[in-house]
């Protein structure tokens, strides 16, 4: 049982794009909802869904379920932000990170430098 | 735009005149050091491994055309040895990874599906926070309360851009482990971008 296809006491406030609002949108609901993957399944194929392609039938089954889930649309959206994220973090490492190289090590590393730049 | 043209002029003029590569301890040292040092979490190992780096760029030195700026190529030669590193490695799973891993943070979900009041809210565009310094800060601070070893797939995944073919013939794990840790990681990390940056921010736009 899908949350999404039970119209509970806050569906009034759900901004999914079908949200069991009226007596089509409820029929439509539950009409996906047992014909889709519920969304603890979901958020576990999006996340393979970075990794590998999915075949088009679970691709399609996905989108379908996003009009009755707007939490699990943005948990897509939310994992490619992440790996946007996650990739500039090497640019940013000075702003999160204060560390600093000891100034002996730097001096060794220098000596190293100097000789296998001789070389 | 500008600055970009400016450091690579300043290498293509540093590659006539006679590089020196002690500079680069200089410029660019801290900046590689504190990037091993989040991954490996070990300063000797994090020093170790920016000495490996900086002595290979002067190996290959000459490879380097100034087509990327220094400290991005220098950045890169530091990616590939730590990709090394973790290859040598070759560590188990220990216990409190597993712990970590078969939490299915069953308080979100409602049966199947989402708990409507924990859902995920909606994010704002990332133009808008990534140039911050506090927004890094507090993700840093999420990456280090994953396990270690879920930590390390994780940014071997999404920083050093390693295939999961790569990971898993490094690491000497089943794809479906990694994708598994790389599932609870990625949710882990939302959770808690959520919970410290996006919920915190009044401007948020919601639609709820």
């Amino acid at each position: 049982m899908g949350n999404a296809e039970k119209p509970s006491s806050s569906s009034a406030e759900n901004p999914s794009f079908l949200a069991g609002r009226n007596w089509l949108e409820r029929l439509l609901v539950s009409f996906i909802a047992t014909r889709t993957p519920k969304c603890r399944e979901v958020v576990k194929l999006l996340s393979q869904s970075m990794e590998v392609k999915l075949p088009v039938t679970t691709r399609i089954k996905i989108r379908f379920h996003y009009l009755i889930c707007v939490w699990c649309y943005r948990y897509g959206k939310q994992l490619h932000a992440l790996r946007k994220i996650a990739s500039s973090l090497p640019e940013h490492v000075d702003d999160c990170s204060q560390e600093t190289l000891p100034d002996s090590s730097k001096e060794r590393m220098k000596q190293v430098l100097r000789e296998t730049w001789r070389e | 735009m500008q600055n970009r043209e400016n450091e690579v002029s300043k290498v293509v003029r540093g590659a006539s005149a006679g590089v020196n590569p002690e500079r680069w301890v200089d410029d660019h040292g801290d900046c590689l050091y504190r990037y091993a040092l989040l991954r490996v979490r070990n300063p000797e190992v994090a020093e170790d491994l920016v000495q490996e780096t900086l002595c290979a760029a002067v190996r290959v030195y000459q490879g380097f055309r100034g087509r990327s700026s220094e400290r991005s190529w220098l950045c890169g030669i530091l990616k590939n040895k730590i990709c090394d590193h973790f290859r040598k490695l070759g560590r188990e799973t220990n216990f409190s990874d597993l712990e970590f891993l078969n939490d299915e943070m069953s308080h979100k979900f409602i049966d199947q599906g989402w708990n409507h009041d924990l859902g995920p809210c909606e994010w704002k565009a990332e133009a808008e926070f990534m140039d911050r310094a506090e927004f890094w800060e507090i993700f840093r601070g999420c990456l280090s309360k994953l396990p270690a070893r879920v930590g390390d797939v994780f940014m071997l995944r999404e920083m050093d851009e390693m295939t999961t073919a790569q990971i898993c013939q490094a690491l000497k794990i089943s794809q479906n482990n990694l994708w598994v840790m790389l599932h609870r990681a990625r949710m882990a990390l939302r959770e808690c971008l959520e919970a410290n940056w996006f919920e915190n921010k009044p401007k948020l736009q919601t639609d709820g």
